[in-house]
Parts: C-alpha cells; structure tokens; sequence
C-alpha cells in the first residue's frame, strides 16, 4: 500500500470504528426502530389495509422504511461524528495531517455511508425472510441506494461542518428530515393524498427517492425512474461539490 | 544551499472577526535548533503554530518547512512537522494504543512499522499498561503524555511543542526535559512555546519574543537581556511586556 492509500485507510476506518464501538447506539437502535415501524404498520395496519396498488401493504411499506433507515444513520453518524471531534479538538490530527480535502471529505462520508449499508442490508435480509421481500430490478435498485445514501452522507458531513452545537445537528433531523421522510410516502402512496397535498408532496425530493427505491423492490413508482435517477444524481454531485469547496476552503474547520 | 527547518515571511493573520492575530512575522529556525517562543497569552504563538501546521488558514506571507510549502502544497511539509498542542485534543472513543496507531496512519506510516513505534513510544512515556484503556479515562499527566507520544509518532524532523509542560508535575516535566533535549541530539529540530522562562533559557539554543503579532526580539537567553539592558531573560521579558515594576533583580539583590 502507498502512504495516500494506508492514510485514506486510516482516516474511513477511524469513523468505522467510532461507531461499531457503539454498536447497540448506532446499529440496534435503527434495526430496532426499524422492525418496530414494521411491526406497527406493516403487521397491525397491514392487516386492515392489505393492499395498495395491487401491492401486499407491508411490501409496499418496507422499501421506504429500508430507504429511511439507510438515509437516517448515513446522516446522523456523520453530523455526530463530525460535531463530535470539533468539541474536541480531535479533528486537528487529521487536519494537520498530508491529507487532501478531498480524502478527508470522502473518509467523513464513507464512515455514514457504511452504517447506514450495514442497517439497510440488515433490514432487508430480515425482511426477505420473514416476509419474502422481492427484488425486482436489482439495476435500478442498486444505484438508487448507492445514491441515496451518499446524498445523506454528504449531508450528514454539511451539517456537522456547520453546525456548533448539538442543537443544530438534532434541529436538521427532527425539523427538515423526519418531516420530508415523513410526508414523503413512506407509508403511504401519495395519489391517495387529498389536493394541495398531492402536488405538495411532489416538490418533495424524498418522495422520488423512496419511488425509486419502492420501484427497486417491489417494481411500482409514481414518478418517473430516469428523471428520478438523474436528479438525485444532480443532487448528491451538487452537495458533493459544495462539500468539497468548504474543505478545501477549511470553511469551521481551519481557523 | 540547505534549507531551513523553518523559514516563515511576513506572516499575516486576519482572522474573519477583525482580530489581527499575526502581522508580518518573519522567523528562520536551522535545522537541529531546539528554539524557543516565548510571549504573553494573545501575543500570536499558536496562530502561529496553526498556520504552519495547516490549522489556520495565513491571510498573507508564506512557510517554508525543510523547503517544502507549508500553506498551498503542504503535502511533503505536514510529513515532517509533529505538533503536540496546547489543549488536550485527544479522541474519546480511542483507546492509548489506537491514537498513536491512527495519528501514524494519518501520515502513511505501513502497519508493522506503526506497531513497532508505538511500542517504543509507549515505553518511552510510560504508558505501557494503560495501552487498552479509553483515552477519556486518563489523568491529565497521562493525557499530556499520550499528546506528546502521537506527536513523535511519524517521526517528524520538526517538532512542535506548544506549551508542553503547563499544568504538568515535576517528574513529568523533567522527564520531558530530558527527552526533548535527547531527540534534539538526535536530530529533531524543536520549535517550543512556553511560559516558565527558565525552561526556555535551559534547553534552547535562540529564543524570540512574540508580542502583539509581531516578532520584537531574537537572539541568545544573554543576547536579550543584553538587548533590554536587564540582568536576565525574566526582566528582559518584563521590559517587553512594559511590567518592569514586576522584577524580582531587587529582591535577589537583596537577598544577597
């Protein structure tokens, strides 16, 4: 291995570590959130509801919910980490260390990213057994997820960055994400919303994110999959962008 | 022609509230020098430290580290630079041994390479048997160590010790006289700020006096105070403060 590989090596499997250090925080809380809300509105309301768009209810509800969980620990492991190590102080070693911006940058994010693969692939490997969770385009499915979850990541990084206390960090996800996850159709197919908050929910970018995950698993959307595809592409390069200007500028990390 | 260890030119620091923490400071350290920085709270020697370690970002001027830019291709320069800070910055989640393996990773160094310096290291500060234990755990003498450890750990040609022995025990501090005078031997060039003069005047070949952002003396512990026209580098200090009534010539006068 060069120096550049064993240092990236170094700095991805510093955040890695931070949160297996903390497994039953970081990783079974979300699996055990998770299989609540399955529980709760797959099993209990699944009952009553049974189909939706001619789709079983709970294998209409689990693609968002494996979406949410991915999108939700990629987000908060990295605002936590990020904030975390500016209260003490911690981040100058790698900050004074050779270390590109744009190593430190993919290092932050990777660590997110990472947990949020471990608890969605986890989430899906229960629900494939307990429920028979299909896979119905695997080739829309991946990168869908791939994306989703470097998109939260990168926010996750953004607002650790800015953030200075762990006020600001919780105030991003329970203000702006919970609600946008929310309200974004998890549980629920939009067409059935009344008016204004059909076409509400459409200016909702978490709404195309949990179609094109639901179009992955289980094969329905209501919204296109290659205009989705290419927006949250747009997206997530957009906030990467923005993400690595604010490194290479040192923006609250470098006096 | 060798490069410095250091070469620092007009250095200027603007930071983003108005404050103006460093204003043109020009410093050359040779290489193999123990030198010393020496100046009140606020003077500049930690913007100072930070702009060369990439920690705070220079409004103007430019570093040099054994040649090599130390602000926009800062690569081959942060390799050589080890900083032990002033604050207690160490990772609560890591354990002794993780923080010096991490902090050599941090700078490329392969993994056995990395076990077998930290080892040494361990030994070298004493903290062997607390290599398994969280960092958060640790006394402040233990903390203070395990700073100066991770600092040495890639074995850096330039050695920044901000403020190494505040708030530190008898013991450790002359423990850390020792080492840092023994490595000096070896090579390591040390840039070292402190607030106990005779510190200073002990281990450093030159000493400059920071104060208001701006260098306003360098030379030898006897070439100061020759500069001041006062007995010692306390009242040489005093003198550039402007707290000569705080001298204690008097009293050893006195004394004697």
């Amino acid at each position: 291995m060069s120096a550049a590989q064993i240092r990236f090596a170094t700095l991805w499997r510093r955040e890695v570590n931070r949160f297996m250090k903390i497994k039953k925080q970081t990783l079974g809380a979300p699996l055990l959130e998770t299989f609540l809300y399955i529980m709760v509105f797959g099993a209990a309301l699944g009952s009553r509801i049974k189909q939706l768009h001619g789709i079983e209810y709970i294998l209409f509800v689990i693609p968002g919910l494996i979406m949410m969980a991915f999108s939700v620990n990629a987000f908060t492991n990295n605002s936590s980490s990020i904030l975390q190590q500016k209260f003490q102080g911690a981040i100058h070693d790698q900050l004074s260390s050779p270390a590109s911006p744009l190593e430190l940058l993919l290092a932050f994010s990777l660590g997110g990213f990472v947990r949020g693969l471990i608890v969605a692939t986890l989430t899906f490997v229960v629900s494939a057994v307990l429920v028979g969770m299909p896979v119905d385009h695997l080739l829309v499915l991946v990168p869908s997820l791939f994306l989703v979850g470097f998109f939260f990541s990168q926010l996750g990084v953004l607002t650790g960055v800015r953030a200075e206390q762990f006020d600001d960090v919780a105030f991003v996800q329970t203000f702006v994400l919970q609600p946008l996850i929310f309200l974004g159709g998890v549980f629920y197919s939009a067409a059935l919303l009344p008016q204004p908050f059909e076409t509400l929910t459409r200016f909702n970018p978490l709404y195309y994110m949990i179609n094109l995950v639901r179009y992955g698993f289980v094969g329905f959307t209501e919204v296109s999959v290659p205009l989705s595809l290419l927006a949250l592409t747009a997206a997530t390069g957009a906030l990467f962008a923005i993400n690595l200007r604010l490194f290479s500028r040192g923006y609250k990390l470098r006096a | 022609m060798t490069p410095q260890a250091l070469h620092i030119k007009d250095l200027a620091k603007r930071y983003p509230t108005g404050v103006e923490a460093l204003r043109g400071v020009s410093l050359e350290i040779a290489p193999g020098e123990l030198f010393a920085l020496l100046g009140p709270n606020g003077a500049g020697k930690s913007t100072l430290i930070h702009c060369t370690t990439g920690l705070a970002q220079p409004t103007a001027g430019e570093i040099e580290v054994f040649g090599h830019d130390a602000i926009n291709d800062y690569g081959d320069a942060r390799q050589a630079v080890g900083l032990a800070p002033q604050e207690l910055n160490i990772d609560w989640f890591l354990t002794v041994e993780e923080t010096l393996d991490y902090h050599a990773g941090y700078f490329g160094m392969p993994k056995r390479e990395r076990r077998e310096r930290t080892r040494e290291l361990l030994e070298t500060f004493s903290l062997t048997e607390k290599r398994d234990e969280r960092t958060r755990t640790l006394s402040g003498g233990m903390k203070r160590r395990l700073i100066l450890a991770r600092a040495m750990m890639h074995r850096p040609r330039l050695l920044i010790l901000d403020e190494p022995t505040a708030g530190v025990d008898v013991e450790l501090r002359l423990e850390l006289w020792h080492y840092v005078q023994r490595i000096n031997q070896e090579g390591t060039t040390i840039l070292l700020t402190t607030h106990y003069l005779e510190e200073a005047e002990q281990l450093c070949d030159r000493i400059a006096f920071i104060n208001d952002g701006q260098i306003v003396g360098e030379g030898t512990s006897a070439e100061l105070s020759a500069r001041y026209g006062v007995a010692n580098l306390e009242d040489a200090y005093l003198a550039l403060v402007g707290r000569n009534e705080l001298s204690r010539s008097h009293i050893e006068v006195a004394a004697q």
